[in-house]
């Protein structure tokens, strides 16, 4: 790289601090609303109103530990844990084993199958959210943690085939031809060397998945009735409807709230973005 | 062994395979995907609010409220709107971030999270954040006014700005994703070509011009498609923000979808809304496809 | 250590309770939209009591915020274990919900207790003879007032008698740089109360009821073309908060119990609600506030003693457990009632339990509920889940100068012809 350690020149270089002066300010134009978000949840009200920006005057940390000494807080967080894991490890084990039948074998209609499977791609579960919801209802499963995760499941399904088909293909051939020789069926194959091959992509859809299950709000909202089953982000909109304008409250409340995702962000962080990206660009 | 009679066992092997692997993914799949949209063509031609079953025929009558819906044509207008500053505004954004911070230097990869990271974020928190920033009482926003000694605005109050107090928000969401997948993209790029293009006395901006960016051309189609498809499907940041309102000025076809169709029950004029959504996205995906990513 | 101690308490409470068919443990669900602590605490209590009178029963309370629940509540009563006792303003929703078939009939129930309730608003909970939830309160839509902020701009809220008396006072509060009114326009229903008191106003009970007939034009005839013509006079005077078309009704009624705004047309519980919502938790106190009741209007058919308000009551879905019914029941006894009553907390149903009122306040609107001959319901609740709908959305655009009176109007009609 030509100008590697850029901020070690000597600062009459205009460029680089015009590239700088600009990073700062996106910097800034991102990083402010989640700062002053986290701050203002440890402050009074009235501190709020008059001090946006500020440090808090007297750190208020009763709104935090309010919230976290709840039980409507750890109740919303279990239940969006719960839906995102049942959602992703059923979207896992299904989606692979349909992959793996689409990467592997050919048969009459595979082809046409897989199109099928595609067309899932083209539109958001939202055009059909009516239908969707009566069918949920019919099927007994209203307010029920299924109710959302069959859904979802069944919405991921499309972009987690491709992805694991692609690199089921990528798989060396040879082992599946020499696992059939020796007499090894398709399942076993799967089961005992293809899964453990794919760890990569199975982190990948698995993030994917998990992700946009944790953050999903549509179909709950539709789907869900009581308190008791609401996931996190079902659960903030009625505490911002319970405490209307004690802001300070309702930012410790965010900020709380979204803090699993920006923990497991920081400690993820490379997989996430891989999954999210990369993700997205394969699929 | 004989090869055919390990043919025959592979072939009954394969079935067992395809039986035994397939139908999950395929009874989910119909069930709540395919069969629901087809259910939205049919329900789209009652007058019908759940109960009971669809039996109030009238045809393409809920097409017609829909098309004269006030609400409709402001959520067409504002899904074209954010199309726009999609392209417009978010992608060059991104693209020159892009560029700035694929090089190595200290703080590139912190940045490069850190402009990620609203991405990662759930549009429900991000409404939230925002509608402190935006509220003209406690906002960051007006606390910024009240500095310069004038009276705060309150951006999502009225039907003039409500629409551009969204657009930020979905800028500020998501630039970094797309910042992330051109990152990828230079990142992947053969560097010996940009080297002997400086050696042959190119200029950094030349270089950038004719040779970075034309290679991006198939990230940057990706890019556009991913920024029209999310702002089709562009719901959960409204709702804590408008509710698409006020009088419906910022209303996308989904969060038009929700509060003119499922809040109110009416299935018929919901599945149309939907039908419609449906129309909209598949004709995209289906022509850009064919148009821009051929080759890809 | 205690707080760790204490969740496993809590832990091992809510595995009792999760336990339950071995407790024969009735849980009866009860959705609620209230927003004010002090009133959800007499609630609470009312509550344990009846648990405590029946072992095995437990109530348990859930909270949606007034517009929320409306988005909600279609597709919660879709579901087979919604709440056994819901929220309702009556009306055409309730008329809707009748005929999806998810509300008990609890005539049989209720008969001793439909006996003590005042005739007006029981006949608000029965379809064809049938009764399917009991009110346990009135209210009236009005101009609540503070009076200080009215002293501002010399302004006598109580003299505000006429159409024209009010505009001269928001004139006048604008002048001496006071907000004159306060709107949760974010939520439009409470900006259709300025049309639709208008119509009352205008057309009196003939003239709603030639609209549901469809004659004089149907809602796109004269009265309502008139009623959106005035309320326009209102909104180009911009006397509402700044940015009022983004507050919520909680925002707006705290806004008043902050002294930042002199009016706000409400219903009457925002009396108390008010102190709720107010940042200091006080709010505007008995002797700075005031009310007025909406005036009356050049050529207006109506008399001015028609009121536009609500009566609210309980509903019991279908499949709800009996001891949902004995509930309600005893939510509405008199004894109850009147604890409520006398908190100022609302304007009791039963016949005679109005005594308890002890403020001057709640009295004044008893009274003026007392003399009306025609009290109008909420239209967005009269008029059925969509047409209300479309009224509410009407309005707001209105009042946000997007919608002319005659596209008011006219909306308003063609809701009521699509029926769906």
């Amino acid at each position: 790289m030509t100008d590697a350690a850029a901020a070690s020149r000597p600062p009459f270089d205009r460029a680089a601090l015009y590239r700088w002066l600009f990073l700062l300010f996106v910097a800034g134009f991102v990083a402010a609303p989640l700062i002053a978000t986290l701050l203002g949840g440890f402050k009074s009200l009235g501190d709020l109103r008059t001090n946006p920006f500020g440090m808090p005057r007297e750190w208020e940390w009763s709104n935090y530990a309010d919230i976290l000494l709840s039980k409507r807080y750890w109740r919303m967080l279990w239940n969006s844990f719960v839906i995102s894991s049942l959602t992703t490890i059923i979207t896992l084990i299904v989606a692979a084993m349909a992959a793996f039948v689409f990467a592997h074998l050919r048969f009459f209609g595979s082809r046409m199958l897989l199109n099928y499977f595609t067309m899932g791609l083209l539109f958001p579960a939202a055009t059909a959210i009516l239908p969707l919801f009566i069918k949920v209802r019919d099927l007994g499963l209203l307010d029920t943690y299924f109710g959302v995760v069959l859904p979802q499941v069944a919405f991921a399904l499309a972009m987690s085939i491709l992805l694991f088909r692609r690199f089921f293909r990528d798989l060396p051939h040879e082992l599946l031809e020499a696992a059939l020789v020796d007499g090894c069926s398709y399942p076993r194959f799967f089961r005992f060397v293809t899964l453990p091959l794919s760890t990569p992509i199975l982190a990948t859809v698995g993030t994917i998945t998990f992700v946009h299950s944790w953050n999903s709000y549509l179909l709950p909202l539709v789907m869900l009735n009581s308190d008791a089953m609401y996931p996190w982000p079902l659960g903030i909109m009625v505490y911002q409807g319970e405490f209307t304008a004690d802001w300070h409250l309702i930012l410790a409340f965010i900020t709380l709230t979204i803090l699993p995702t920006f923990l497991l962000f920081v400690l993820a962080q490379k997989h996430i973005v891989a999954g999210l990206t990369v993700g997205a660009v394969k699929g | 062994m004989s090869t055919t009679a390990l043919g025959r066992a592979a072939t009954s092997g394969k079935l067992t395979a395809v039986v035994l692997f397939l139908p999950p993914a395929l009874v989910l799949f119909t069930l709540f995907v395919i069969l629901p949209v087809g259910e939205a063509a049919w329900y789209s031609g009652f007058n019908w609010n759940g109960f009971g079953r669809p039996t109030n025929w009238i045809g393409f009558t809920n097409y017609d409220y829909v098309f004269e819906a006030r609400a409709f044509g402001l959520a067409l207008r504002n899904n074209v709107l954010i199309i726009v500053i999609s392209l417009g505004i978010q992608l060059p954004l991104a693209l020159t971030l892009a560029i700035l911070l694929a090089e190595k230097f200290r703080g590139a990869v912190a940045l490069r999270m850190l402009f990620f990271l609203p991405y990662v974020l759930a549009e429900v928190a991000t409404g939230l954040i925002f509608s402190f920033v935006y509220d003209g009482d406690y906002g960051l926003l007006a606390g910024v006014w009240r500095f310069f000694g004038a009276e705060p605005p309150h951006l999502l109050a009225s039907t003039q700005t409500s629409m551009l107090a969204i657009l930020i928000v979905v800028v500020w969401k998501y630039f970094g994703f797309h910042m992330m997948l051109f990152i990828a993209a230079l990142q992947g790029q053969d560097q010996h070509l940009v080297e002997a293009a400086r050696i042959d006395g190119a200029s950094r901006w030349q270089v950038l011009r004719h040779i970075t960016i034309p290679l991006l051309y198939p990230t940057i189609r990706l890019s556009v498609f991913f920024a029209v498809v999310g702002s089709l499907q562009l719901f959960d940041l409204v709702m804590p923000l408008t509710r698409g309102g006020p009088a419906d000025s910022s209303q996308t076809m989904v969060s038009f979808l929700y509060s003119h169709g499922v809040t109110r029950m009416r299935i018929g004029y919901g599945s149309a809304i939907g039908v419609i959504l449906f129309v909209i996205c598949v004709t995209f995906a289906v022509t850009y496809k064919r148009w821009f990513m051929r080759d890809d | 250590m205690n707080a760790i101690k204490h969740s496993l308490y809590a832990a091992a409470a809510v595995l009792a309770v999760s336990a339950g068919p071995s407790l024969a443990q009735t849980t009866v669900k009860w959705m609620h939209l209230e927003v004010n602590p002090a009133q959800i605490k007499i609630w609470e209590e009312v509550a344990r009591e009846f648990e405590a009178k029946n072992p095995g029963t437990k109530i348990e309370m859930q909270f949606l915020e007034n517009e929320s629940y409306k988005a909600k509540l279609p597709t919660l009563l879709q579901s087979n274990d919604r709440p056994h006792i819901i929220y309702s303003w009556a009306g055409g929703v309730l008329k809707a919900q009748v005929e999806a078939g998810v509300l008990a009939d609890i005539t049989d129930q209720t008969k001793d207790t439909a006996a003590t309730i005042s005739a007006g608003a029981m006949s608000a909970f029965t379809r064809d003879g049938r009764v399917y939830g009991l009110p346990f309160a009135q209210s009236q839509v009005g101009i609540l007032y503070n009076k200080e902020l009215m002293a501002k701009a010399k302004v006598d809220g109580s003299a505000i008698k006429t159409w024209d008396d009010w505009l001269a006072a928001i004139k006048a509060l604008k002048a001496a740089g006071v907000t004159p009114l306060t709107v949760g326009g974010a939520d439009k229903w409470p900006l259709h109360f300025y049309w639709t008191h208008l119509a009352v106003r205008l057309g009196g009970k003939a003239g709603f009821e030639a609209a549901l007939k469809g004659q004089n034009g149907g809602f796109e005839g004269e009265v309502f073309q008139k009623s959106g013509d005035l309320m326009k006079q209102i909104v180009d005077l911009q006397p509402f908060q700044n940015g009022f078309l983004g507050f919520k009704n909680p925002q707006s009624t705290g806004f008043f119990g902050d002294g930042k705004a002199a009016m706000s047309l409400v219903i009457s519980t925002v009396y108390h609600q008010q102190k709720a919502l107010a940042a200091d938790k006080v709010g505007i106190t008995d002797d700075k506030i005031g009310w007025v009741n909406f005036p009356s209007v050049p050529g207006g058919k109506g008399e001015p003693t028609d009121t536009l308000g609500g009566i609210n009551g309980w509903l019991v879905t279908k499949g709800a457990p009996k001891e949902a019914v004995e509930f309600v029941k005893h939510f509405v006894s008199k004894d109850v009632q009147m604890r409520l009553a006398g908190a100022g907390f609302l304007i009791p149903v039963v016949k005679g339990a109005d005594e308890a009122i002890s403020n001057a306040f709640m009295r004044n609107i008893a009274q003026n509920l007392a003399r009306s001959n025609y009290h109008q319901n909420f239209y967005d609740q009269d008029l059925g889940p969509s047409v209300g709908r479309v009224v509410n959305d009407a309005t707001a655009e209105l009042a946000g100068g997007s919608m002319t009176p005659r596209q008011v109007a006219k909306a308003v009609q063609d809701a009521f012809k699509q029926g769906n």
